[in-house]
């Protein structure tokens, strides 16, 4: 089976007169997935991915796409719809790429190493400055500059997301830096615990015990985790004396100041408020807008500053799950190929922005369509079939089938007892007529926005 | 989890979709893009969400077999340390994540951005929309890009009528699949609520599925 070159070209003209006539969402479910495989005996060959794909498209598009064919290559008799040969479909998601780097290489760290490895993205020079964790900042450099222990140990503490971790490692790059000669040890405390455990059961607590001890700065990130588990609990309370005795560097993180550490021991909690207590306050709508632009400008999208502005008003939380919005969108763009708008924002984001997603009934859709149209709301039950009618009613059915799941009779019968296929007709007309008007496209769109929000 | 509990794990799993039968609607595009994507993934985890049925178990297998995952499920996760859960593996599913403990399914996303490894998490609902009580993992999920499988369309209803008589060993005649696409609710629950009554009323009556059994037992129903 030789295929024409020319037979391509064909096709491609085809499918666009396909789009054009059905729509994109029709054109998109059933008739972008056609593959042109083959010609022989003056019938051309298109595949189907699945079964129920070939029989549908068969009972629903089959004469179109033979006369579309038929037009093109008078010799052409008809279209043969199978199903793709043998092999299995290969839409994208099952092309296996052999991933190159696959994340399973990345798992170093895992082993016998006590401490955890640092994310590169946390340093200095991408740490956001404001008001709110200035001094936890200052104190952070201190730290990592001094060439004699200036507090001990240094507290950080702030609510979830703030930063205490990305200063954390911080001062362990600078220190690894500036002095790499020195053991630094970063770890968070719940790691601590498991490898005391492990310890414990291995009865191998001398050497976990050495481990840690000879370390010349150690962090603790999350100490809250090891609250309420006394013998973690005592055995940190051992090393961090050991360790500040020796005028080793100690910095902990908490959510809390360690006064308000629940379950700590109260000889603890004292010992943790030695050194410098320094708290990393909520965010302020300023500094969530300077780490929205400096994180920006480090994606590979450009991301309008409208959206930044809205995500640093509407995502007040903390920084973490500012900055996962921001990389979500921009990810999101990445994947399908399409800028950033303030709309697909909010699309993208709907699960976070709204606390619900709403439940659309046919009669809201009713009632929205006729006063965007100006029309009675009983029209829309009614059997007129004046254009100034006909027209919105069609959209409102449109928009019955895209925002609810209502079987196609049901909602006939909600707009006056017409029947299913009356339904289909004005589905079909309405994807036709937004692939070519872009402003009714832009009306539709317009409603189903004011319908989910 | 016990080798058992593996074994019966594959084994629900076989019922589901074949690739073949697997159509990638607009529904589930967003959710096939983050399989797709990875391991360029922005963040450490990935949820994908969706009604019972939707296919998101299917995808989460995909992605298992391309990044050598390992599978467990929400209740596997009490009682053991995420590293001995992990062993070496940097990837991971865990399906019905909502249901998880919590402290444990922090400990092994951490545990897992550690290793530059990645998550996969399916539910019913966007996890900004679980009852997390535990802020660390709260925000650890809201930073993570959610994908929902959304309403299914008529390409995605036909899949799954097929797949669904196809498990009760029933080859559904095309007619009756295009019949039942363009009457029924479009959602995975009314399909499968359909099939079983299609499946028995055919059982038995004796009868053989066709388009007049389908309309009588649609109508007998109050979904004609």
């Amino acid at each position: 089976m030789v295929m024409d070159k020319s037979l391509s070209a064909e096709w491609t003209r085809i499918r666009g007169r396909l789009r054009a006539e059905y729509g994109e969402a029709a054109y998109r479910s059933w008739l972008k997935p056609l593959t042109l495989c083959g010609y022989s005996d003056n019938r051309v060959k298109l595949s189907a991915p699945t079964r129920f794909m070939r029989d549908w498209v068969d009972s629903q598009y089959g004469d179109r796409l033979s006369r579309l064919w038929k037009g093109e290559i008078e010799e052409i008799e008809g279209v043969d719809l199978i199903l793709e040969g043998g092999m299995p479909s290969a839409p994208a998601a099952f092309q296996v790429q052999v991933a190159a780097k696959t994340a399973a290489g990345a798992g170093s760290g895992a082993g016998n190493d006590i401490g955890a490895p640092l994310d590169p993205r946390f340093t200095f020079a991408n740490f956001i400055v404001g008001k709110p964790n200035e001094l936890a900042f200052a104190a952070a450099r201190r730290v990592a500059e001094a060439s004699a222990v200036p507090f001990n140990p240094l507290f950080l503490y702030g609510g979830v997301g703030l930063g205490k971790t990305h200063l954390m490692h911080a001062i362990a790059w600078q220190i690894r830096e500036t002095r790499p000669d020195r053991r630094v040890i970063y770890l968070s405390a719940e790691k601590f615990m498991y490898q005391f455990i492990r310890a414990l059961r291995y009865k191998d607590t001398m050497a976990f015990k050495e481990q840690f001890r000879s370390v010349d700065v150690l962090m603790i990130d999350d100490v809250q985790f090891i609250a309420g588990k006394d013998n973690t609990q005592e055995e940190f309370f051992h090393t961090f004396n050991a360790l500040v005795d020796q005028n080793h560097q100690v910095i902990i993180s908490a959510d809390k100041s360690p006064n308000d550490l629940e379950g700590m021991e109260e000889r603890m909690k004292s010992r943790l408020g030695w050194g410098l207590v320094a708290d990393i306050h909520p965010t302020t709508y300023e500094l969530r807008l300077g780490i929205m632009q400096a994180k920006a400008e480090q994606l590979e999208v450009p991301i309008p500053q409208k959206v930044l502005e809205f995500l640093a008003h509407k995502i007040t939380s903390n920084i973490r799950e500012l900055e996962g919005a921001l990389n979500r969108i921009g990810a999101y763009a990445k994947l399908v190929g399409r800028p950033v708008t303030l709309e697909n924002t909010q699309d993208v984001l709907h699960d976070i922005l709204r606390a619900n997603d709403r439940r659309v009934t046919i009669e809201e859709i009713q009632k929205r369509v006729a006063e965007h149209y100006n029309i009675r709301l009983s029209e829309m039950y009614s059997a007129r079939r004046a254009r100034a009618v006909a027209r919105p009613r069609q959209v409102a059915m449109y928009l019955a089938k895209q925002l609810t799941a209502r079987s196609l009779p049901e909602i006939g019968r909600k707009f006056g007892g017409r029947d299913h296929t009356t339904v289909m007709h004005a589905v079909r007309k309405v994807d036709e007529l937004r692939s070519t008007d872009r402003g009714f496209a832009e009306d539709i769109e317009l409603l189903r926005r004011m319908l989910e929000n | 989890m016990t080798a058992g509990a593996q074994l019966s794990f594959e084994f629900d799993h076989r019922p589901a979709m074949g690739q073949q039968d697997f159509l990638i609607a607009p529904c589930n595009e967003d959710a096939v893009a983050w399989i797709d994507a990875w391991p360029d993934w922005p963040a450490s985890a990935v949820c994908i969400y969706g009604p019972p049925a939707c296919g998101k178990t299917h995808l989460a297998n995909v992605w298992r077999t391309r990044s050598n995952a390992l599978a467990l499920a929400a209740e596997d996760l009490t009682g053991r340390t995420p590293a001995e859960l992990l062993g070496e593996a940097a990837a991971c599913v865990v399906d019905g994540a909502e249901a998880a403990d919590e402290r444990a399914l922090l400990h092994l996303f951490n545990l897992l951005a550690e290793r530059r490894g990645h998550l996969l998490l399916t539910a019913g609902q966007p996890p900004a929309r679980w009852n997390v009580g535990l802020q660390d993992l709260r925000s650890r999920l809201l930073a993570a890009p959610a994908a929902a499988i959304g309403a299914p369309d008529e390409g995605l209803i036909g899949a799954v009528l097929i797949k669904m008589f196809a498990d009760r060993q029933i080859q559904v005649p095309h007619d009756v699949v295009i019949y039942l696409v363009m009457r029924i609710e479009r959602s995975f629950d009314c399909v499968r609520r359909v099939v079983d009554l299609l499946d028995r009323a055919a059982l038995s009556a004796h009868r053989s599925l066709t388009v007049p059994l389908a309309r009588e037992v649609l109508r007998a129903h109050g979904m004609d």
